[in-house]
């Protein structure tokens, strides 16, 4: 039995060695170097570029621009609305303009450098909130993304009929998600002439398919291969240096190697989404929530990137894990000239759960209820209906985490004048919201005796190839040893969707079962369980060849309704609670995270080491976002002022394992990489609230945040 | 890629102060922490010439009642030197709050001293403990205290041929000394606030007390004023009370009221009173 | 370019390096070091440390000159015996390794510190690797793999 065991990651022996081949770590012979030429003006015509100054340096060999893209200039996870090279008008700063080749990456730099353009300003949207008065229209559709509304009951009967009622404004910024490896690849001509990328990143087939809509070549002629990924977070999803890399390649004939500075990839990169939240909480005097209502703007920046799927996440998830009847969601995304927002652990749920965390924290002081108490009162259970009236079938543990918690929360005693204790719940809904997302797979079996699994799943470090490598183990009935995994290149694997949404596990894991249960009949009438080797039962297959066995799996879902959103969005949810104890500092604003028992409804631990690590990594992140990060456009130029997380600002943390088996994930398993940081960054400010008697309700609660509000509370007093 | 440079190793101060002299454009690297950071932002030099290996800049001494510390003594060496830690321990526990270990193993105290940062750990320190540096270049030899050498946020006093020759420093035996500071996060972040102090107390009165306020004004700077207030006062709230208003009229006078003020004043008086109060 | 000569994990190396190249171009490019990366460029990272004479240093912010005499280790030279140290043994039992670019540069700070210090405290551990950003791992299993490793190489010593 593989699945639950601390079977060691596939991929560690590697990376401890120091022999793992990131995608910084490429090399091919006669590679030239790709740098990118960006938009210095948030908004603005391209009136003129004179390269002749950069191209006369010796060792460039081409500069390319949008004319020399050989197909379609736009691309786009959602919607096709970005150019990968500007063409006549940016709007970011740091949007792609040019690429240049040259012999040396110092060459690519300082012909960079030597590039002049000509800008015509245009007005710089910067407010989310003015952006829709603006009478110029960063897209031709207008200044509105997307707006999507959720309706369950009817709110304002609901909030008639409650006995206290809180409203609040909560906000939150941008956030970087500062992997340790920035962006880069390789890209070459294969011997057949196709083109080739390999580079760091969550997904292979989406990039392939974007590669070829640039170069305007067939599928087939283009290969996407997965580097070794030092991180992602939802930030390599987008297109990052393929597209560029693919037509460096295609001009120039050459391999090409392309690497962000860090500095770059702080400025060019997409960021969570700064939300601002202003949310409603209707209850009765006996703790059950009767109504919820949220307005939530959010700056998407100039693309859609993953906008619109933050912006129908957020109002999915906008009322937190408990039963509402009566809930009004607005989520709105607006275009701006700030910073692309896109995909980040989370897709906007860590900004609700801010707000529905408070708000809940908020009701139970006033009408004297016990923060846990108040979250078992409303929690979410199986049959209970989610504020899309979908009704939870299955695997909903979590009041199975809130009961982990329970102990510690009972006897939770303060240290000192500064000292607090704070809860946050969340749930998190696997998969893409609503739509299809499959996932294939396909399992082989070699001359030698091995079993093959082609897997086109983009392990980021969170570990599913070694959890899919114990699915299959155990779906198969086989011994670790005899399976190999073929992954990470599109040649030898087919669409495993991205890795993002919390979905390999649960949907790439249900695929390899489809796969194994096919597999495994064959290996049943071949004689394996009777113990025929598999060797033997390559050479004796019938018309000389074993098949190959596929799997597929779209969780089954339906899309939101347009007007309501009701509908079932996922196949199924994760659960969590995190209880965190803080200790501020009054004197200096410093708030010192000191515990946090973590209890995560994941269905099936498939590796609990590695579902721990998971869950300790989220915990950094919430942090991170509570008390430390804050892209500030313009001046959060390198980690010398964004700062994350070191070893010394972690506080003791206990993971908690909690298996409500979700029967149609494999071996139950659902999932956890977003859940893990989901509740952090609420359970803290909540503790914060504990300690101090104050809300914050802006992210980050930083030192000089907390201590403003600190020195205000007490004049106030 | 840095800009292009040429550097040559120096294996002794006299060699060094040479080079000073005759090279065209040239810049001191120790440990290379701020250098190479503004180097890599396109800061030009023709000459950089490394200094952090020379003995006699490695050395510290005690003599006459002062300790002369070498200028390439890297942070976590000093953090860890007996004598720093027994007669100047807020220098010592700045030091070690200095980046982060490897920044601590690889930037020096004459580094820090040069690169005159507002934010600089190790000068409110010096400053408490009557620093003065040697000021070398190949024909002559200077001393000039430390205040009185940084002039400006990252600007000093030293001239482009002149080296750090040492940094000499009072110990301070008896006092209840420290350094506080204030970061956004645990470590390896810069102080938004420094306090070094050294309080001496003897039948419920400060016989002597020496503090200096970093990352609050243009320049770390001695709270003298306060000094003289609080030599011979009686330990009580009063006192205190005192001494803190006149170290933050001290800094409003020298900055006029910031922006950060708004945060830092406050968190400054409450260290100040703890400090105080001890 | 000048001659510069320094053992490298426990080698006697000399190669030519420019004046303004930095140890850590020197040890990716000419000798084809690539455990050792770059994350940031500007020592606010720690996925460039190598350790200098047993110390940890960023090598984006030491000149390549600066390696002349002195003894370089980057990870290669844990396992150089022919098999796995102890630290990277229990780094992959602990699960501290996640997407393993912070990995190299954490083994040799933790390397260092047990040279130090043969019985290292959580705190000890903690200070250690703060020099070392993670965005994956949150420490936790990184600091329990230094501290099982702490204990195995203590046995070690004692055989």
């Amino acid at each position: 039995m593989f699945i639950g065991q601390d079977i060691t990651r596939v991929d560690a022996l590697d990376k401890v060695l120091g022999t793992a081949a990131f995608a910084h770590d490429l090399k091919k012979n006669n590679m030239l170097f790709a740098c990118v030429v960006r938009s210095s003006r948030p908004h603005a015509l391209i009136r003129k570029i004179d390269v002749s100054a950069a191209r006369a340096l010796e060792g460039v060999v081409t500069i390319l621009s949008h004319e020399d893209i050989p197909g379609e200039n736009l691309f786009g996870a959602i919607k096709k609305d970005q150019p990968f090279l500007a063409a006549g008008r940016v709007r970011y700063k740091g949007e792609a303009i040019l690429v240049v080749v040259a012999a040396t990456e110092e060459t690519a730099q300082r012909a960079s450098d030597l590039v002049r353009i000509e800008y015509e300003d245009l007005e710089n949207i910067s407010d989310p909130f003015l952006s829709i008065q603006s009478p110029v229209l960063i897209h031709d559709g207008g200044n509105l993304l997307s707006h999507r509304k959720l309706v369950k009951g009817d709110a304002a009967k609901g909030f008639e009929s409650s006995d206290v009622i809180v409203e609040n404004t909560y906000s939150t910024t941008w956030i970087d998600h500062a992997y340790m490896e920035t962006e880069a690849g390789l890209g070459y001509l294969d011997d057949r002439g196709r083109v080739v990328v390999a580079s760091s990143t969550q997904n292979i087939h989406y990039k392939m398919k974007e590669i070829s809509r640039l170069l305007a070549i067939p599928p087939e002629d283009v290969r996407v291969v997965q580097a070794t990924t030092g991180g992602g977070f939802g930030g390599k999803l987008d297109v990052t240096v393929e597209g560029y890399l693919a037509l460096a390649v295609w001009h120039t004939k050459r391999p090409v190697f392309m690497r962000y500075t860090r500095e770059e990839s702080l400025l060019a990169q997409t960021k969570r989404h700064p939300l601002y939240i202003v949310y409603k909480t209707g209850a009765r005097m006996d703790g059950s929530l009767t109504a919820v209502e949220v307005n939530i703007v959010g700056d998407t920046g100039p693309y859609n990137s993953y906008g619109e799927t933050v912006c129908l996440r957020a109002a999915v998830h906008a009322t937190g894990p408990y039963e509402v009847p009566n809930v009004l969601v607005n989520s709105r995304m607006f275009y701006t000239n700030n910073p692309v927002s896109g995909a980040m652990r989370g897709f906007g749920v860590p900004q609700l759960a801010l707000a529905h965390e408070s708000q809940l924290d908020e009701i139970a002081g006033l009408i004297g209820m016990d923060p846990l108490d108040i979250r078992m009162k409303n929690a979410l259970k199986r049959g209970s209906l989610t504020a899309t009236s979908q009704v939870l079938n299955y695997s909903a543990g979590l009041l199975e985490t809130l009961k982990a918690v329970e102990p510690f929360w009972r006897e939770r005693r303060k240290e000192g004048p500064g000292s607090g204790f704070g809860l946050g719940c969340m749930y998190y809904g696997i998969g893409n919201t609503g739509i299809s997302n499959p996932s294939s797979c396909y399992l082989t079996l070699t001359p030698e005796g091995r079993v093959e699994m082609h897997s086109g799943v983009c392990d980021i470090g969170q570990g599913s190839d070694t959890a899919l490598l114990q699915i299959l183990c155990d779906a198969l009935g086989m011994e670790e040893m005899g399976i190999d995994l073929v992954r990470g290149d599109t040649d030898t694997s087919w669409d495993a969707g991205s890795t993002s949404a919390s979905r390999q596990t649960y949907i790439s894991g249900m695929a390899v079962c489809n796969a194994a249960q096919k597999l495994k009949k064959y290996l049943k009438e071949a004689g394996y369980y009777d113990g025929k080797p598999l060797k033997d039962i390559y050479s004796d297959a019938p018309d000389g060849s074993v098949p190959i066995f596929e799997g597929h799996f779209d969780p089954p879902t339906t899309a939101p309704d347009p007007e309501t959103s009701q509908g079932s969005p996922y196949a199924t949810y994760a659960f969590a609670t995190h209880m965190t104890e803080i200790d501020v500092d009054e004197v200096t604003g410093v708030c010192k995270v000191v515990r946090v028992h973590a209890a995560h409804d994941v269905g099936r631990a498939i590796n609990v080491s590695n579902v721990k690590g998971q869950i300790y990594g989220g915990v950094a992140m919430g942090i991170g976002l509570a008390l430390m990060e804050e892209f500030i456009p313009g001046k959060s130029e390198s980690f010398d002022n964004y700062y994350l997380p070191t070893s010394m600002d972690m506080p003791e943390v206990e993971a908690m394992i909690v298996e409500d088996r979700e029967p149609t994930g494999p071996f139950g398993a659902k999932g956890v990489g977003e859940p893990a940081l989901i509740p952090q960054a609420a359970a803290i400010v909540n503790a914060i609230h504990d300690g101090t008697g104050i809300w914050m309700r802006q992210l980050p609660c930083d030192i000089e945040r907390l201590k403003l509000a600190l020195e205000k509370n007490k004049e106030n007093k | 890629m840095l800009p292009k440079f040429a550097s040559v190793i120096a294996r002794t101060k006299d060699e060094a102060l040479s080079w000073l002299s005759s090279l065209e454009n040239p810049k001191i690297i120790a440990g290379g922490t701020d250098l190479m950071v503004k180097m890599r932002a396109g800061k030009h030099y023709s000459h950089v010439i490394d200094v952090a290996g020379i003995p006699e800049l490695l050395t510290m001494t005690e003599k006459d009642g002062r300790i002369s510390i070498g200028p390439a003594m890297t942070h976590a060496r000093l953090s860890a030197e007996a004598s720093i830690v027994r007669s100047a321990r807020s220098l010592a526990l700045a030091c070690g709050l200095v980046g982060s270990p490897q920044i601590r193993n690889m930037g020096t105290i004459g580094g820090n001293l040069g690169n005159a940062s507002p934010a600089a750990d190790s000068i409110p320190p010096l400053l408490i403990h009557d620093a003065v540096l040697t000021l070398e270049s190949r024909d002559a030899s200077r001393k000039v205290p430390l205040e009185e050498a940084i002039v400006a946020p990252y600007v000093t006093s030293i001239d482009g041929k002149e080296l750090i020759g040492s940094i000499e420093i009072s110990p301070l035996r008896g006092y209840r000394e420290g350094y506080r500071r204030v970061a956004k996060r645990a470590t390896w972040a810069i102080s938004r606030l420094g306090v070094a102090f050294a309080i001496r107390e003897e039948d419920g009165r400060f016989t002597d007390a020496r503090l200096a306020i970093g990352s609050c004004t243009p320049m770390p700077f001695r709270a003298k004023k306060v000094e003289v207030l609080l030599k011979g006062a009686p330990k009580n709230e009063a006192t205190i009370s005192e001494a803190i208003r006149m170290a933050l009229e001290e800094m409003k006078l020298i900055s006029g009221i910031r922006p950060s003020y708004a945060y830092k004043l406050p968190v400054l008086q409450g260290i100040l009173e703890e400090v105080l109060r001890g | 370019m000048k001659t510069i000569r320094f053992v490298l994990n426990g080698k006697e190396t000399s190669i030519e390096v420019e004046d303004n190249e930095t140890l850590l171009y020197a040890l990716r490019e000419r000798l084809g070091i690539t455990s050792v990366k770059e994350g940031c460029g500007i020592g606010e990272c720690g996925t460039c440390t190598v350790l200098v004479d047993d110390e940890p240093h960023y090598s984006c912010l030491t000149l390549a000159s600066k390696a002349n005499g002195r003894d370089i280790k980057t990870v290669e030279y844990l396992s150089s015996s022919g098999v796995l140290h102890p630290l990277q043994e229990a780094f992959i039992r602990s699960g501290a390794v996640q997407c393993g670019y912070c990995t190299p540069g954490m083994l040799l700070s933790a390397y260092s510190l047990l040279l130090r210090n043969a019985d290292p405290d959580a705190h000890d551990i903690k200070e250690a690797i703060s020099g070392n950003l993670c965005r994956c791992t949150g420490y936790i299993q990184i600091e329990e793999a230094i501290k099982n490793a702490a204990e195995i190489c203590k046995c070690h010593s004692q055989d």
